[in-house]
């Protein structure tokens, strides 16, 4: 069968500028920035200015489902889709069948319900072109539910042995409903039969295989005692209903009634007994199959698929799914001349000739919104019907495709992108990357978000993007000045290189205001301290401070020593430290040794000297207040070491 | 099924480019007008201007995000042979209603001739920003210390002997650094418009990996798809046609005696359009790296579609139309009137058929003769 290709979309702008051509650049999801011109090279030739506005334009599309009220159907279909592929984990055999059935059913309901909220909304809407914008939705729901449910028959139901005519009355029932509403109309009737739908009516029940109610309308007609209509409701009857089958009788017990049966109708047909009443005489030759019946009722059974099925259930009544197709051309043969086929019509009639493919292709095109495609060719593919037409390329493939699709037009979305990334968790193939992508992406408008977005990374194993995101956040922090918080990110995202930066930042604060911002960050740091040298030195740094609060002064002494020793400190904030260290050298109390006395000794000769260099080279130098500081540091240190040497000496002697 | 909203963008003369942030919340244009707007998306989902400045003394070429690990910061290039780094200023962030003020925060002048194209690099390089001149030089600057964004130092001039018109970074990190140029001089004679380069570690140069000779035309854009995790990369070429490449690459650098392999790419060129009928101006990826977008000299952006099969189809059309009348651009200007499905169908088809004059008069259509009736 010849491929049926998409037609492109087209879409215009219009702009009188566009005579200049017209660039485009993309957004995020689908959305492209339009805007009037050339190639920027053009202007090196002198060009005159405009002089006029230009506009840009933002095209989106395939948004729909976007809208609010799609939100619900979304999420409820994606805990569908979630179970499903859960279960498909656990459950082989029938036991997943029925749950395949279930979640087809499921979904179909889930369409239901969105059918029944954009009803209630076409009635509430005051707008009319938001009401035309919902009817449009409605139509399309419509179809995409008969679709669906036509599918769920054909390709996931598969009914016992193989019959299909039961089912697809059923679908009948469902999806063409004038039948029924004529019937309930004539119902309320004193006289039905003066009423011109009568017979339409009959026919149209018999179409349908709804005998009960057409037997029950005709023994309303005046005429109900005669013969005529004793015979035919006598032969509705006892129409072998085919149901029964799944009631224990087999279908060749089936086959042998039926022919019975039918014999008999043909029988009272060539007969003549309905020749008087040539509506019954219709109704009769309906019962035996006869094919130029049907074109002269075919208004009764519009469309073409409605009579496909009248015809195979009083023609072929065991017919299987996959010999259906033998009455296509017939069916639509009738309609030709007053209807053209539309895409509804070439999906179905792809779905009746078994070919899972083109249905997908052509569902594509028609519902813009990946949902439909998506889930269907998922639960497809659980029930293998994709195996089966398993061509050079993995069939997988295709799902995950869609799938893809489908979530894509998810992850644009300011909220349901969540539920967009449960279905790239389900694709195996390309689904992680898709995801690692578009994580970056998302727009981190808040904390709350930036922590969702980290949770997810954390799970997936994602550093590189859980990095970027801290990264991200934490220099928002920086940039609004809010050091605590971004020092918090970057811990999180164990990024040595910020924390380092950071560190330096408060250190810097510190030798300007003497004063530590967000102490109680600093002081719980913990062993997340250790992530950057710098980062360790402010904490220990801070541990100086408390100790010396605290009156801890040998502690505070010994620490700071080591502070020193390590080189942890930078050598900038040396200094500080050394004249730290001048308190403790005062106190009365012997703080330090006379080894640690000479420890600072060194350093302070160290750090001078590299000033002395540092001076020459780049004339720089210590101010005169710190060279005070640094002349009394050295003053107390040489009175500390023989107060130092005295204490040990005494201590040894004793 | 698709809905247009309109943005005055109150620039005086012809756009050459509008970029988005990384997460699509903010928009930068520039334009021949000299001048660079910043956009916000509001909570109402418009757009809105929250900086204007006139800056270089000539055309504005291209104007480009760096990633918001690098904070809020702006490069842009000029016909002035000047790019230029800018930095929203700290302790305002831009919230609605508040024009954000924008700081210069270093001009990067080493260029002779007009600057063509301006990008900066993916961000796991760091703070990197490459730039390309008619002259046909490129040269990669790097910044750094991130928290000093002033601090830019020239790294690399490469030589490409060829009047660069446009250079794109691939953005893979399972590769070395990776920059495609292409180049828009008439000569066809001139070989390849299209030269691949790559950065070596060992010798901490980058040197050319690859011309692509198939394209002798005038390259007006080029642009690599994002990486996937695909073990080959697509380059999109912007030319007399639209070109898609791809390269695959053959495993490291490896040296028979002494020749060392010079071509380490398997190029196929994977699609080749000529729907445009006249030379396509630029070439844009989504963010997957899926669909690409192509705009071209007939007034028409072409988005272009891979199935699963790795068949790149064109997949919608948008024309642009200079000659409707003002009741029909309110028609495209309003969304809620573009309704989904079999009445779009409908009304697309009657646009079609507005266009199909307009459309045929295309090919011999001359654009500076008409340019010129529109201003004297």
């Amino acid at each position: 069968m010849a491929e049926r290709e998409r037609d492109i979309q087209t879409c215009c702008i219009s702009d009188t500028s566009c005579q200049f051509g017209l660039q485009s650049v993309w957004g995020t999801g689908n959305q492209l920035f339009l805007f009037p011109g050339k190639n920027p090279l053009l202007s090196n030739e002198r060009r005159p200015a405009t002089g006029k506005n230009e506009q840009i334009r933002e095209v989106q599309w395939d948004i729909d489902l976007h809208h609010p009220v799609l939100r619900k159907m979304v999420n409820d279909s994606h805990n569908i889709f979630v179970n499903l592929q859960r279960q498909a984990t656990q459950l082989t055999g029938a036991a997943f069948h029925t749950q395949i059935l279930n979640s087809s059913r499921h979904y179909r309901a889930t369409q239901k319900a969105y059918l029944k909220d954009l009803d209630d909304m076409i009635g509430s809407t005051r707008d009319e072109e938001q009401r035309q914008q919902y009817m449009e939705h409605l139509k399309l729901l419509n179809i995409s539910e008969l679709i669906w449910s036509l599918c769920e028959i054909l390709f996931i139901e598969s009914p016992v042995g193989g019959l299909v005519v039961p089912k697809l009355l059923d679908w009948l029932k469902l999806h063409f409903i004038t039948a029924g509403r004529l019937f309930d109309d004539l119902m309320k009737e004193e006289q039905p039969e003066s009423k011109t739908t009568y017979w339409d009516t009959i026919f149209r029940l018999v179409l349908q295989g709804q005998i009960e109610k057409a037997c029950r309308l005709l023994s309303l007609h005046s005429a109900r005692q005669t013969d005529d209509f004793q015979t035919l409701i006598n032969l509705l009857k006892r129409m072998p209903q085919l149901s029964n089958v799944y009631k224990g009788s087999s279908v060749a017990e089936f086959d042998m009634k039926w022919r019975h049966w039918r014999d008999e109708c043909q029988r009272n047909y060539e007969e003549q007994k309905f020749s008087i009443n040539p509506n019954l005489e219709t109704v009769v030759r309906i019962l035996c199959g006869e094919d130029a019946v049907f074109s002269e009722v075919k208004d009764c059974c519009d469309p073409w698929y409605h009579m496909l099925i009248s015809k195979a259930l009083y023609q072929d009544p065991t017919v299987k799914a996959c010999d259906l197709h033998y009455y296509i051309q017939g069916c639509q043969d009738a309609y030709r001349s007053t209807t053209r086929l539309g895409e509804l019509d070439s999906i179905l009639l792809s779905a009746l000739e078994s070919d899972v493919y083109q249905v997908i292709k052509d569902s594509r095109t028609v519902f813009s919104n990946g949902w439909f495609v998506a889930h269907l060719t998922d639960l497809l593919h659980h029930c293998g019907q994709l195996d089966s037409h398993r061509l050079q390329f993995g069939s997988d493939l295709q799902r995950e495709f869609l799938l893809l699709e489908y979530a894509g037009s998810l992850m644009s979305h300011h909220s349901l992108w969540i539920v967009g990334v449960s279905y790239l968790d389900h694709c195996a193939e390309f689904g992680r990357k898709y995801l690692e992508l578009y994580l970056d992406h998302i727009p981190l408008d808040s904390e709350k978000k930036a922590n969702k977005i980290l949770k997810i990374c954390e799970d997936r194993n994602m550093t590189e993007q859980a990095k970027s995101i801290c990264k991200v956040m934490g220099m928002r922090c920086i940039r609004n000045k809010r050091l605590g918080a971004a020092l918090t990110w970057f811990l999180r995202s164990k990024d040595v290189g910020f924390a380092t930066v950071l560190a330096e930042k408060y250190l810097l604060e510190y030798s300007e205001s003497g004063e530590f911002t967000n102490l109680d960050l600093i002081d719980y740091l913990g062993p997340s301290m250790l992530l950057s040298n710098r980062l360790t030195f402010l904490g220990k740094y801070r541990e100086f401070h408390k100790l010396y609060s605290e009156g801890e002064y040998h502690a505070a002494g010994d620490l700071l020593l080591a502070l020193l020793q390590a080189r942890l400190a930078p050598k900038q904030f040396w200094i500080t430290l050394l004249i730290d260290a001048l308190p403790l050298l005062e106190k009365t109390e012997l703080i330090f040794s006379s080894q640690q006395t000479r420890e600072l000794m060194k350093c302070l000769e160290e750090l001078t000297t590299e000033y002395k260099l540092g001076k020459k080279r780049d004339g720089l130098g210590f101010t005169e207040a710190r060279k005070d500081q640094l002349d009394v540091l050295k003053l107390a240190l040489s009175r500390n070491l023989p107060k130092a040497i005295l204490q040990e000496g005494t201590v040894n002697l004793l | 099924m698709f809905v247009t909203k309109q943005i005055e963008s109150e620039h005086k003369d012809l756009i050459h480019d509008v970029s988005f942030d990384f997460y699509g919340k903010r928009m930068a244009s520039c334009s021949s007008d000299q001048s660079v707007k910043v956009w916000d998306l509001g909570e109402d989902g418009e757009w809105k201007c929250t900086a204007t400045w006139k800056t270089h003394s000539g055309s504005v070429f291209r104007v480009t995000w760096a990633h918001p690990e690098f904070g809020q910061v702006l490069a842009t290039c000029s016909f002035d042979r000047q790019a230029a780094v800018w930095e929203e200023s700290f302790g305002d962030v831009g919230r609605e209603g508040v024009k954000s003020n924008w700081i210069k925060k270093s001009i990067l002048v080493d260029s002779r001739t007009a600057v063509t194209d301006v990008k900066f690099a993916p961000k796991h390089l760091g703070l990197q920003l490459a730039i390309c001149c008619s002259d046909g030089m490129v040269r990669i600057y790097e910044c750094p210390d991130v928290m000093n964004i002033s601090q830019w130092s020239l790294q690399h001039d490469i030589q490409t002997k060829f009047k660069c018109s446009c250079l794109s970074w691939n953005s893979s990190r399972m590769h070395p650094p990776m920059i495609a140029v292409g180049s828009d001089d008439n000569n066809p004679s001139g070989g390849g418009k299209c030269q691949v380069f790559e950065y070596n570690d060992s010798t901490r140069k980058w040197t050319k990996v690859e011309t692509i000779v198939a394209v002798t035309d005038p390259v007006h854009d080029v642009a690599f798809a994002p990486n996937l995790g695909r073990s080959y990369h697509l380059l999109a070429i912007a030319s007399k046609e639209l070109k898609i490449i791809s390269l695959t690459p053959l495993g490291r650098d490896s040296v028979i005696g002494n020749q060392s392999v010079v071509s380490r790419f398997e190029m196929k060129q994977v699609a080749s359009f000529t729907d445009h009928e006249s030379p396509v101006w630029r070439v844009s990826w989504n963010v997957t790296g899926t669909v690409l977008s192509s705009s071209g000299d007939d007034g028409c952006v072409r988005l272009w579609k891979a199935n699963y099969l790795g068949r790149w189809k064109g997949i919608s059309i948008l024309k642009g139309d200079a000659s409707q009348t003002r009741q029909d651009r309110n028609f495209s200007a309003n969304p809620s009137q573009n309704p989904a499905g079999a009445v779009s169908q409908q009304s697309n088809e009657e646009l079609v058929r507005m266009n199909i004059k307009r459309n045929s008069g295309w090919p011999s259509f001359n654009t500076k003769k008409d340019q010129g009736k529109t201003y004297y």
